[in-house]
């Protein structure tokens, strides 16, 4: 990050206050606001609620949070940085295929895997009738082992993060030239010790990162944690504004929760940065060459990335299709295309307001070149870091004061109707939460065009909007297009959010399988949750050559 | 007094926040004029051509084209109003168009103008025509270079920059390109300010040549002027086409120096009696004679072409270059004596 001080500020005021740097400004300030009314609600009185919860489920909350994040942590990193080394230096019968396909885990939501996961092991469960129609009526509970409680949420987020583990771990080994190989072995190293002492503190800082943003998803990951009761920090702040209608308290607890999350954060920035080292320079690596596999090793690899394939996705996946096909009724009593229309409609809504203001803050920066903004961009930007549990209750303490003292001192009707439970709202909250997907994304695609080809185009005599949209906009329109398929993912899978601000009688995909669930209704989530993660496996597949670049 | 066509006035020229090159004054008399710009890399050259071109601001002084104000401490003319091109030394072709749309993009300004280029006749003069189908990062540096300077010549501008044109071009394609883009700037009377670091290229292309140097324009004059004449012994380093030697002026048009005797000539500036100078001496000075005794070792030879540079030393250690054209009748190999003609003659003598 520059660093910014007042001289850049007056700086920037003399010298470059034109129509992008008020619009990029203004995105920025629109995408900070739950971050500052989360830090401003610290100070504010709360009930009671507090008090008790203090004495009671307060240690519970930020212990549960520490031992899930603790459990999640270690299996995505065993099981994200193994796969990962496996594809990336062998050679065995299905290594293409895998390469993408463990990638797929992606389109399973954690709390979709917990419904799985549950379903498939619970007494009487889809384990048991297995067993059941091939060794005949027994007692077979007592022998099935139980994954619920917190083993189950840890294995659920796993299962659905360590994609960001393998995906940026693998782009680490992939980059990793042969000469730093042929050169551990002529020091005389092990195959392990190779592995031990180069290729695996090369690719640390690919992997912090990786591990930073599985740590970020799981301290925010609601849906999994409140089907198997766990409570969490997420779901305390969730519970302390539904149940017991205290939005201050709530605030106080997304603070500590941010503080937490902003540190994660700063590491994952910090680790990314220095992950920039290792991109190759242009001819400058020689290509790393594979090692074929045969016989019992070449099946151990099979193996192992089968197991891992099969248990991330094929598993939620057959469990959702066999329920759906043994429950025939939920399919046809389930408005699918209202739902898919649903879902289809915030997909498109959100992606073009998100897509189109992330271009204007770009562009903005990149016109106005001002240290003030960048500082401000890069502060806005860290909304992804957020829970979307803590940024939805922050919105409405905004609006709700906002209403309370703005609206009401100048006796205007109240705007709590058009933003609260209403799709307006949704998308707002959407686009903090993803600004920093689309504004990232953008950004990397802006960096490889170079300032003359703006500089040539003004003095060819194109306006600065001619040259965004005759230059930049066909120029970045692949950027444009991951961008909107990256973002249709997470909105498909996003589920707080969309539970607390949609509007009445609104469902998606994910909400409606949320509901069911949380009514014990697995049977009928089985519909939405197989409908959500085919459209996203269709997207993730469409996307793979991208996400899998670097 | 006719206006100048182009004028630059007490411009300091910044970059980064950083002065680069002060108090600039410089003109273009008419329109059609080429000059170009001669300096070391990283002097500040691509900063006046960035400034004139308006990608970048002054803090003093005014820039005018066509007695128009375009740059002044209040006044700041975005560049895609100026009717400037710049063509810039990196690749700055659009990549997601190919060559020839890219090209095409450089006639979005001829608004109200006569054609008096034809973008065919660009292609063929830069040979482009084998790489029209292609995008940028299929080509060549070289071939990029030619293709932005396409863009650039067929947006007929007023005022035409062109940095480095010719740096990635191959050497034997160089002066071709050089022959020709002289003939279509000056049919077409494109105005042009050519920043380079080749010598050569800036005195064949310019009718005038400044040379920057230090963070500061130090001679602003015809090419054969700043060869024969250069106003300052930086000049004559920056050039390299000559040494420095030590003499004394002994009359109205003769010195002394120790090791080559009396020296003829005509000063180009006047030197009271006794004057102990610093002579300017360029290869073309000295004549070969091997009936002289005169003599002197050869240190180096070095062939070029079409002649030969003799590096002799004098009794005083004085390293002299010395041209010799290279169909003469026998070579002299180092640590060789070699014959200088006397007395010796200079048309014009330059001293500090």
């Amino acid at each position: 990050m520059d660093t910014f001080s007042f001289h850049d500020y007056k700086a920037d005021y003399n010298m470059r206050i034109n129509t992008w740097y008020i619009s990029s400004l203004l995105v920025s300030i629109v995408v900070s606001i739950p971050i500052l009314t989360v830090f401003s609600s610290f100070f504010e009185d709360t009930s009671n609620y507090f008090e008790i919860l203090k004495s009671t489920f307060l240690y519970e909350y930020i212990i549960n949070s520490f031992i899930l994040l603790f459990g999640v942590l270690i299996f995505t990193l065993i099981i994200g940085v193994g796969c990962a080394y496996i594809v990336s230096f062998y050679n065995f019968p299905g290594v293409k295929f895998f390469k993408w396909a463990l990638i797929l885990s992606f389109a399973v939501p954690a709390y979709i895997y917990a419904y799985s996961l549950t379903a498939f092991f619970e007494n009487f469960g889809t384990l048991y009738s297995i067993i059941k129609s091939i060794l005949g009526p027994g007692e077979y509970n007592k022998l099935i082992p139980k994954f619920d409680g917190m083993l189950g949420a840890i294995l659920s987020i796993s299962f659905s993060l360590f994609g960001y583990v393998y995906v940026l771990t693998r782009a680490s080994f992939h980059y990793q030239s042969q000469n730093l190989l042929e050169l551990g072995q002529n020091l005389g190293f092990s195959r392990s010790k190779v592995f031990f002492s180069i290729i695996l503190p090369s690719a640390r800082p690919a992997i912090v990162a990786g591990l930073a943003l599985v740590a970020m998803e799981t301290l925010s990951e609601f849906g999994a944690v409140s089907f198997f009761g766990i409570s969490t920090l997420t779901t305390g702040i969730y519970d302390s504004w539904i149940s017991f209608d205290d939005l201050a308290f709530a605030n106080q607890l997304s603070f500590f929760l941010l503080l937490f999350i902003l540190g994660l954060f700063f590491i994952e920035h910090i680790s990314r940065r220095k992950a920039q080292y290792h991109s190759p320079s242009r001819g400058g690596v020689k290509q790393k060459k594979k090692l074929n596999l045969k016989g019992s090793k070449s099946i151990f690899a099979f193996s192992v990335c089968f197991l891992v394939f099969f248990i991330s996705f094929l598993f939620p996946v057959l469990q959702m299709f066999y329920w759906t096909i043994i429950f025939p009724k939920n399919l046809l009593d389930l408005n699918i295309l209202q739902l898919l229309i649903n879902t289809i409609y915030l997909v498109f809504l959100s992606s073009a307001v998100l897509i189109i203001f992330s271009f204007i803050a770009n562009y903005g920066n990149r016109v106005t070149r001002s240290k003030f903004l960048n500082f401000l961009t890069m502060f806005s930007i860290t909304g992804y870091a957020i829970p979307g549990v803590i940024l939805a209750v922050a919105f409405i303490t905004f609006v709700a004061w906002f209403d309370n003292n703005i609206i009401k001192y100048y006796e205007l009707s109240s705007i709590k109707k058009i933003f609260i439970g209403s799709i307006i709202g949704l998308v707002i909250i959407y686009f903090i939460r993803f600004y920093s997907l689309a504004y990232n994304g953008l950004k990397s695609g802006y960096e490889r065009i170079n300032r003359s080809i703006d500089e040539s185009s003004y003095l060819l005599g194109y306006s600065k909007i001619k040259t965004f949209l005759g230059i930049h906009v066909p120029y970045l329109r692949n950027s444009i297009f991951l961008i909107g398929i990256l973002i249709s993912i997470e909105i498909i899978k996003e589920l707080p959010i969309t539970l607390i601000l949609r509007p009445f009688n609104f469902e998606t995909f994910a909400t409606t399988a949320y509901i069911y669930a949380s009514q014990d209704l697995l049977e009928a989530a089985a519909v939405p949750s197989l409908f959500l993660i085919l459209i996203a496996s269709t997207f993730i597949l469409i996307t793979s050559r991208y996400i899998l670049k670097d | 007094m006719p206006e100048n066509f182009f004028e630059i006035e007490n411009v300091s020229f910044t970059a980064g926040g950083k002065n680069k090159v002060n108090n600039v004054n410089l003109s273009i008399e008419n329109e059609g004029d080429i000059i170009c710009l001669l300096g070391p890399s990283g002097i500040g050259k691509t900063t006046i051509l960035r400034t004139i071109a308006g990608l970048e601001k002054i803090k003093s002084g005014q820039i005018k084209l066509k007695n128009k104000i375009l740059s002044s401490k209040d006044k700041h003319i975005e560049p895609e109003y100026r009717n400037i091109a710049l063509s810039f030394q990196e690749n700055s072709l659009f990549p997601h168009f190919n060559v020839e749309k890219n090209i095409e993009l450089g006639s979005n300004r001829k608004i109200g103008k006569k054609k008096k280029i034809n973008q065919k006749d660009v292609i063929k003069f830069l040979n482009l025509k084998n790489i029209l189908n292609k995008y940028p990062h299929e080509i060549s540096a070289g071939e990029a270079q030619r293709a932005s300077l396409a863009r650039s010549l067929i947006s007929q501008p007023d005022l035409l920059l062109l940095d480095e044109p010719l740096s990635n071009v191959d050497q034997s394609f160089k002066e071709e390109i050089q022959v020709e883009l002289k003939q279509i700037l000056n049919n077409a009377k494109i105005t042009t300010i050519i920043v380079t670091h080749d010598s050569y290229e800036a005195f064949y292309l310019g009718s005038k040549c400044g040379i920057i140097l230090n963070g500061q324009l130090k001679q602003y004059d015809d090419p054969y002027n700043v060869y024969h004449f250069p106003n300052s012994i930086e000049v004559v380093n920056f050039l390299n086409r000559g040494i420095l030697i030590p003499a004394k002026v002994t009359g109205e048009n003769s010195l002394e120096n120790k090791d080559l005797g009396t020296i003829k000539g005509n000063f180009i500036k006047h030197y009271p009696n006794g004057s102990d100078v610093q002579l300017l001496l360029q290869p073309e000075d000295l004549e070969h004679d091997d009936q002289s005794n005169l003599k002197l070792e050869v240190v180096d030879r070095k062939f070029r072409g079409t002649n030969f540079i003799y590096t002799l030393k004098t009794n005083s250690n004085l390293l002299i270059p010395v041209f010799v054209h290279s169909h003469h009748i026998h070579q002299h190999e180092v640590d060789e004596k070699f014959g200088i003609k006397r007395p010796i003659n200079i048309d014009h003598i330059v001293c500090f």
